[in-house]
């Protein structure tokens, strides 16, 4: 199946169970988590389906477009279901079937894989799926969102596209999937994903583990740091502050990747990422909803 | 008297972690017994079950009811209870009402204590239905479990480890209609997701019994020890079939039978070219990563295939082989890239990186500690062999030793630190000395574990861990009760275990001084502060390896009280107190021993003394034998002459009076007594044989 069509198949899918479908959002980020859509989205009690693609940047990932299975590029599908439906395994378990996946024939498997993303303050508890031996998805029930506990809980699922293409095609390599088919006047063109990516994936791989300038990208991740608390805290502004939250996650990710980031540094750097993307979610969540936030309702029930 | 019934909870959770399985289901049936015991439930048993998605417990025999209970109540004398006439009075029928029965069932008798008969009666408290009690207690029961990381979903307040998604509650052939979280109970259940496909309506369970035969037939095999016990045997029969054996993993096996409703061993290949990695990386990528047994040939040597579970029973299409392999391929290729990676430098390159990884706070980074492993090295490697070749080598191994963290591969596996840094240094042409020290000085990792296998790698594996542990206590990190974060104790039964086996003559206290020199400054305590909890630790792991040796109570108590500091002669004289253990004397020296020492207690007699003053033929005989036993030329030899004296030392205690009035004879025969117990002292305090 080429890319777009698995694309195609997984919105018309989650659209006609009633998702909004949203678009990736424009900056660099490490997770389809990242995109406002979920961040904010997750957060406070208003129901919230929404599905999307979004590309994810792994500096660390980068192979220089020559492995066959790592990259430095890769799309995520990403659905949010608030709060989680009960029957939200077999929802997924169909989603699959649309893709032409025939469970009889194939091994499913839900195994423990908690998520957790210190940047953001965020955490969940669920599985990564497994098809055949293959993680082709994780699945989270988020507890908390920049700090804040989730009420309702919402259901993420997300994707891995090129995984789950390579899986269904057979490919040996994720340069030979094919994207899609350019029809013209002189014929039809079948587009491969090395022909759109190899390229970037080398230079983009070159630049996180060779070309960065390091004094940049520590200059920058202050800066962004100082530009998103300006935002915050002299406008009230969550959503443009959250954009500098972002940017520096992905700046750090660049140092991270370059081993500029010393294992006792790296907690800290990450509470600063951590501590201005909190603050945008209790900013966000005072804006929707007045000052309760969900954090202060303390009913609890069920076992401890 | 009523009847017994067997009773049935099963909680269907979507994928509950494998993790969680064994002790949530023992948690929940543990609280289960507690609370029938207390409602005087019994039963005859209690079966537990667990799969990826079902915790489950049967109580078998379970009263259908509880026993009734009778109790009795006094109350008022009889004489106000029935006036002149024998009638009852208005304080006789008030009492017959607060008890709910007619005055014709008042008795009259005297209580114990009273002085006149008072009124009685005796009421029956029928006992509850089982089914009316399990019905108010369960929710509760399962609501008060305590889950390790327990979550919310959808709009609930209620927490679990994973949600809830059908309840069976059976008592006999009736549903206990128990309600949790929204959930109500029924007789109904779900099997394998793929056996649904085909039939969409739940597996009805009509009793108890029938639980397991139920989900079998719906695909699920709910029995933990039946999954494990299927999964071993198909392991065994596929490598052989490959021609090998599995390099066994018990806990991946427990780990396969955790994640599986059905148990079925999957076989499949990966292309031989990636056989050139090291065993120990394919063994571990393939555990890790896929949850996959090795096959070893019989030389040893690796086969290119593998085994794991799938969660179904059949493979129609070959998609779940295939499948597995194909990301396998992948993981391998991940790992071939970090070998290949990783060799484009020297492995010495890594040690000025090392700078930048800490070991601890105080005591620096890892370079840092690779200065004062080389150091202890040195000062040891010195001392066991004047060669310089391998004093060199032995220095050169300890500088190498912690490269291998600054690896890509040891980033993605951890569990492979020394391993790497050896593959590296041998395909770089180290010595082998040089290379086998490097791979295994992390060994024992444990009291399962092999030391290593060579005496240059023991070398560093003693030098490695001696620094961890001294510099850990030396700035006041000392393990307390069960709290050992840093393992210190692991990494000191590994220090006394490679010297109990290689027969080195260091003694703990050499150790502790040379290692204690070496880390100088950076000490925050006081070296003897430290000297003396560093020895105490240190006997804790010498008797402890006695008891891993396999020594009885006795012998290990009265060997270690002689003197534990010297390995090769405490075990000597532990080898030469078993052949005697079973020998009745030894019991009666014993008790000898212990009257020596009551005797000699608060006194401090002479070592000569004259032999002319023994008087009685008993104390001659025992200084004639001390002769004998002050020359016994080994441990054996003393302990055959110690059990040949215990009769005679019975005879002397029951003849001989030691405090006599003659001081001269008293103190003569209290220097005999000492003597005795210099050599018994010699190999044991026998005064802690029992």
């Amino acid at each position: 199946m080429h890319i777009q069509e698995l694309i195609l198949r997984l919105q018309r899918f989650w659209a006609d169970r009633g998702c909004l479908i949203g678009q990736p959002y424009d900056l660099e980020k490490g997770a389809g988590t990242m995109n406002p859509l979920t961040f904010f989205g997750a957060l406070g009690a208003k129901p919230w389906n929404v599905a999307y693609v979004e590309p994810s940047r792994r500096p660390a990932d980068g192979r220089y477009g020559e492995n066959p299975f790592r990259v430095y590029k890769h799309l995520q599908f990403q659905v949010i279901l608030k709060p989680s439906p009960a029957k939200v395994q077999d929802l997924y378990i169909e989603s699959l079937e649309a893709l032409g996946i025939d469970f009889s024939k194939h091994d499913l498997r839900f195994e423990e894989d908690n998520w957790e993303s210190p940047s953001l303050g965020a955490w969940g508890v669920g599985w990564q799926v497994v098809l055949d031996g293959m993680e082709i998805s994780q699945f989270t029930y988020f507890q908390q969102v920049g700090g804040l506990d989730c009420r309702p809980v919402s259901a993420e699922l997300t994707y891995g596209i090129e995984r789950i293409c390579m899986f269904l095609g057979g490919y040996d390599n994720i340069f030979d999937l094919v994207h899609g088919e350019v029809k013209t006047d002189d014929g039809v063109f079948p587009v491969t994903y090395g022909q759109m990516r190899q390229r970037e994936e080398f230079e983009l791989s070159a630049y996180s583990f060779e070309h960065a300038d390091l004094g940049l990208h520590k200059t920058l991740f202050d800066a962004f740091e100082k530009e998103g608390w300006r935002l915050l805290k002299e406008h009230g502004h969550f959503l443009s502050a959250y954009e500098q939250a972002l940017k520096m996650s992905h700046t750090f990710n660049v140092l991270d990747a370059r081993g500029a980031v010393s294992t006792t540094e790296r907690p800290m750097v990450i509470k600063r990422v951590r501590d201005l993307a909190s603050a945008c979610a209790r900013a966000y969540l005072e804006h929707e909803e007045g000052a309760a936030t969900p954090a202060e309702i303390t009913g609890k029930g069920g076992a401890k | 008297m009523s009847g017994t019934q067997n009773f049935l909870l099963e909680l269907h959770c979507e994928e509950i972690p494998a993790r969680f399985l064994q002790p949530l289901t023992s948690d929940l049936s543990l609280s289960f017994k507690t609370w029938a015991v207390g409602q005087g439930l019994d039963f005859s048993g209690l079966d537990t079950f667990y799969s990826p998605r079902k915790i489950a417990w049967r109580v078998s025999g379970l009263l259908t009811a509880q026993a009734d209970q009778t109790e009795t109540q006094a109350g008022p004398p009889q004489r106000m209870c029935i006036d002149e006439a024998g009638k009852p009075t208005i304080q006789g029928q008030k009492f017959a009402e607060k008890w709910g029965v007619g005055f014709d069932q008042v008795r009259f008798e005297q209580p114990a204590g009273k002085k006149e008969p008072c009124a009685v009666v005796t009421i029956t408290k029928a006992g509850r239905p089982t089914v009316d009690l399990l019905q108010e207690a369960l929710p509760g029961l399962v609501a008060s479990l305590h889950v390790p990381k327990a979550m919310r979903w959808g709009k609930s307040e209620f927490e679990f480890v994973r949600p809830i998604r059908n309840l069976l509650c059976l008592f006999g052939d009736q549903v206990v209609p128990i309600t949790v979280d929204g959930v109500t109970a029924r007789n109904t259940t779900w099997g394998h997701r793929l056996y649904h496909r085909q039939h969409p309506e739940p597996v009805k369970i009509k009793t108890p019994e029938a639980y397991e035969a139920a989900l079998e037939a719906a695909g699920v095999v709910v029995s933990m020890e039946v999954r494990r016990t299927r999964l071993a045997q198909q392991v065994e029969f596929l490598a052989a079939e490959a021609g090998g054996r599995v390099v066994a993993d018990a806990e991946l096996l427990d780990t396969l039978a955790e994640i599986v409703e059905f148990p079925k061993i999957l076989w499949g290949d990966f292309p031989a070219d990636f056989l050139e990695l090291p065993k120990e990386v394919l063994v571990t990528s393939l555990r890790e990563h896929q949850k996959s047994f090795c096959i070893e040939g019989p030389d040893g040597a690796l086969l290119p295939c593998f085994l794991t579970a799938a969660n179904r029973a059949d493979d129609p299409e070959g998609f779940v082989k295939a499948g597995n392999e194909w990301v396998l391929k992948a993981r391998l290729y991940d790992a071939r890239f970090f070998f290949a990676e990783d060799r484009k430098q020297a492995l010495s390159e890594r040690l000025e990186k090392l700078q930048a990884l800490t070991f601890q706070r105080e005591l620096g980074s890892y370079h840092a500690k690779t200065g004062r492993v080389v150091a202890i090295t040195k000062a040891l490697a010195t001392r066991l062999s004047d060669d310089d070749e391998h004093l060199n080598r032995a220095m050169e191994a300890a500088r190498m030793a912690k490269c291998d963290l600054r690896t890509l591969m040891v980033g993605e596996f951890p569990e492979l630190q020394g391993i790497m840094g050896g593959e590296y240094l041998r395909h770089e042409g180290a010595h082998e000395d040089v290379w086998m020290a490097v791979k295994e000085h992390y060994r024992p990792a444990g009291a399962e574990d092999a030391i290593p296998s060579t005496p240059m790698g023991c070398l560093l594996s003693l030098c490695d861990k001696l620094d961890t542990v001294v510099g850990c206590f030396a700035v006041g990190l000392i393990p307390s009760g069960s709290k050992d974060p840093l393992a210190l104790r692991r990494a000191g039964q590994g220090i006394v275990r490679i010297l109990w086996e290689q027969g080195w003559a260091f003694t703990p206290g050499d150790l502790v001084a040379t290692a204690l020199r070496i880390i100088g400054e950076k000490a925050t305590k006081p070296a003897a502060e430290s000297t003396e909890a560093l020895l105490a630790f240190f006997r804790d792991r010498v008797a402890y390896q006695l008891e891993l040796a396999g020594y009885a109570g006795s012998v290990r108590r009265s060997a270690l009280a002689a003197g534990w500091e010297d390995l090769a002669d405490l075990k000597a004289r532990c080898e030469a107190l078993s052949a005697f253990a079973e020998d009745a004397r030894f019991a009666s020296l014993a008790q000898s021993a212990k009257r020596i020492g009551n005797i000699l207690k608060d006194e401090s007699p002479a070592g000569d003394f004259d032999g002319g003053l023994l008087a009685q033929a008993e104390e001659k005989v025992l200084a004639e034998r001390l002769s004998r036993l002050e020359s016994a030329p080994d441990q054996v030899a003393l302990l055959a002459a110690l059990a040949d004296l215990a009769e005679p030392l019975e005879a002397f205690f029951s003849a001989v009076m030691v405090k006599c009035e003659d001081q001269a004879l008293r103190a003569a025969r209290l220097s005999l007594l000492h003597r005795l117990r210099q050599a018994f002292l010699r190999v044991a305090d026998f005064s802690l044989w029992q």
